[in-house]
């Protein structure tokens, strides 16, 4: 493979490294929490890639614990905020209090930082918030920055945000408008465990205390990975894969499939394209290897596209969920021959 | 998740020792409970299963069912500090948690910010009408109650140990009322109904309460017994059928899994999540430790269901047009999953 040439010795070297942290990190989470595999690898995933998750499911499901461990693995900050319909964005952001100079005894302004000023942000029940307080999150997820009375202040880095979705109970609560929903890289879906599981984590969770994630790679580190993630080469029809993955699933696109036409409503934006592409880097970084193959891109289909595909009317009288649409594109679209 | 206690692990008969200390800890605090509180012996069970697996407890009922008083008087024999919120539409998260104000040192007339602990920090906290309150000042109680500590202004200020909250709610019928959400009532670990009085009974409480002696209450235990205790409880084994008994029980209370009953399909909008699993064990756990037993038998567990599963189903619509309790939907999924056949 051509792309192989330009990875140079040290990133192969550091390549190594991170797959042996990621091993780690891994190896900590497990100490703590059970089960749930698939949410641990992609949310270990986003943050390699340095984006923001969206997590639905039904409370008590272990999210709060699931990424506090994660947090402590990687020695990150980590703050939660309950989202609720009172919250206002000072709450998040913070706020500027009058404070006396103990030198000079003169009064100022001083500003307190909000709970936001933290590497890892969870923000839980986000759609329990109304569209103000949710865009002040939102702003600075994108931004790494907030402004107060005019004055900028950069958040920690690195910065996640995971932001849940409670699916049950839809009175008063403000959903997140697409536009918003699409700055989160992943959107990922966490279930009930399987009984057996579930039996173990009974077991574990009323006996003694249990233990502690060690730490296994500091906020530095993360954002030197995040950088080699970046620097991994992808071939040509890898891309062109991921791009057509996306254009596929627009319902006005002149190459769409007749069930997108029938069905979809919204298509994926130019940033799933981006985030399929960046996600595959991460995937195959995370496995050490120096190149992207199509299976990453695929890999991260389901998580990159759920939130960015709406469904229409006909599709929910039909009973044909964002997911489907999904399996069906990736049969649709047929992947490079070159054999990546 | 209730508070994990730091002790060692005991050894078996260290364990039995201090199985011995709680249970007879458990029949004093009872006896002096009853010298005021006069035919709630069902509320009072349930109140120190919970304390001593170190929950939080929400308590519901009509006005006037000695709610206060048990949480009071439980402070007393306890040796506890004890601390009552109204919840009132008004109330600030800094009302619970305690604010910074300005102070002005006495030696050189600089003013500095002072941190004025709120009523949170006490041992017991009783939150009535917790439903009154706005959601943001329910989170903060919610938050100090999961986290142990409140952060102000970049410091953190741990709370008192042993710490429990014993919250109250008013009918949701009623005018004025912040529902807690479901993820916020799944953070208590039992809901333990007062009701009213048999007749006899009432004649003797308003005998008692009209009359002129008052009775003293005895302090049995202290906090750092009440820790012990939390640790042995956890130290109290679940055979793995009963484990299994549970879970079957809990997930059959689900609408989207697959085999559940089909009342659960038509009556129950959202069903028990993991925390029912883990706080039935756990509430079994404290009984059978109550019991000096260092084993959960069925029994353990039957008495635990009905508390823990109460504030954890939601309702269809279809229930309420049918008038279907959640009392009866848990008694219909307990008599649909066989309990194990003890040996």
């Amino acid at each position: 493979m051509a792309t192989e040439t330009t990875a140079a010795p040290m990133q192969v070297e550091l390549l190594a490294k991170l797959c042996q942290g990621r091993e780690r990190i891994l190896r900590e989470v497990r100490k703590i929490i059970i089960g749930q595999d698939q949410i641990v690898n992609d949310v270990v995933t986003s943050f390699f890639a340095g984006g923001h998750c969206l997590i639905t499911g039904v409370p008590g499901l272990a999210k709060t614990l699931l990424i506090s461990s994660l947090g402590r693995a990687m020695d990150l900050t980590f703050r939660r905020v309950q989202f609720t319909p009172d919250l206002m964005p000072a709450d998040i952001t913070g706020t500027e209090v009058l404070e006396e100079d103990r030198a000079t005894g003169s009064r100022k302004l001083v500003f307190r930082p909000g709970p936001i000023f933290t590497n890892i942000l969870l923000a839980d029940e986000i759609n329990r918030t109304p569209p103000k307080t949710q865009a002040a999150l939102l702003e600075a997820m994108q931004e790494h920055q907030v402004t107060v009375s005019g004055t900028t202040y950069a958040l920690k880095e690195p910065f996640f945000v995971l932001a849940t979705q409670n699916p049950i109970e839809q009175e008063g609560t403000y959903p997140l408008p697409e536009i918003q929903q699409d700055r989160f890289m992943f959107s990922l879906l966490i279930d009930y465990l399987p009984k057996e599981q579930e039996i173990e984590v009974i077991d574990a969770t009323t006996s003694m205390a249990g233990a502690q994630p060690e730490v296994c790679m500091n906020g530095d580190e993360l954002i030197e990975y995040q950088g080699l993630v970046r620097r991994i080469p992808v071939a040509e029809p890898v891309i062109s894969y991921a791009v057509s993955l996306a254009a596929r699933s627009r319902p006005t696109e002149a190459g769409a499939p007749d069930f997108i036409k029938d069905y979809v409503s919204w298509g994926a934006s130019i940033r799933a394209s981006h985030y399929l592409v960046l996600g595959a880097k991460a995937r195959a970084a995370l496995a050490g290897r120096p190149h992207v193959s199509v299976q990453d891109v695929q890999s991260v289909a389901y998580p990159v596209l759920r939130h960015r595909i709406i469904t229409n009317f006909r599709a929910e009288s039909e009973g044909i969920s964002s997911e489907e649409i999904i399996k069906r594109l990736l049969d649709a679209v047929k992947p490079p021959r070159s054999g990546l | 998740m209730p508070q994990s206690s730091q002790a060692a692990t005991a050894s078996p008969a260290e364990l039995e020792g201090v199985l011995e200390r709680v249970k007879s800890a458990r029949q004093a605090i009872v006896q002096e409970l009853r010298k005021v509180i006069v035919g709630q012996d069902g509320p009072i069970d349930q109140v120190l299963v919970t304390m001593f697996a170190g929950g939080h407890c929400m308590i519901q009922g009509p006005p006037g069912t000695a709610k206060t008083l048990l949480a009071t008087c439980i402070a007393r024999v306890m040796d506890l500090t004890f601390k009552r919120i109204q919840f009132t539409p008004d109330l600030m998260p800094s009302d619970i948690s305690g604010t910074e104000i300005l102070e002005e040192d006495q030696t050189s007339g600089h003013r500095v910010l002072k941190f004025a602990k709120g009523p949170v920090f006490s041992n017991i906290v009783m939150a009535d009408e917790i439903n009154r309150t706005p959601p943001k000042t329910q989170a903060a109680l919610l938050e100090v109650m999961q986290e142990r500590q409140v952060t102000l202004g970049g410091r953190t200020y741990p709370l008192p140990e042993p710490f429990y909250v014993l919250a109250t709610q008013i009918s949701l019928e009623q005018e004025g009322t912040y529902p807690l959400p479901e993820a916020q009532q799944d953070r208590f670990m039992l809901t333990i109904s007062m009701d009213y009085l048999p007749e006899k009974s009432e004649v003797q409480v308003v005998r008692h309460s009209t009359g002129a002696e008052t009775v003293a209450l005895q302090k049995v235990i202290g906090g750092d017994d009440l820790l012990t205790f939390t640790g042995a409880v956890r130290q109290v084994a679940l055979p793995p059928v009963l484990s299994r008994y549970v879970v079957d029980l809990v997930a059959s209370s689900r609408p989207t899994v697959e085999g559940c009953p089909d009342f659960v399909k038509e009556y129950v909008a959202w069903g028990a999540g993991l925390r029912a699993s883990q706080n039935i064990a756990l509430a079994a756990k404290s009984a059978a430790a109550q019991d000096g037993r260092a084993t959960v038998e069925a029994q353990d567990i039957r008495k635990a269901i009905l508390p823990v599963m109460r504030h954890r189903i939601g309702l269809s619509f279809r229930a309420e047009v049918d008038r279907v309790s959640v009392e009866d939907i848990v008694r219909r999924l307990v008599e649909a999953c066989p309990e194990p056949k003890s040996n």
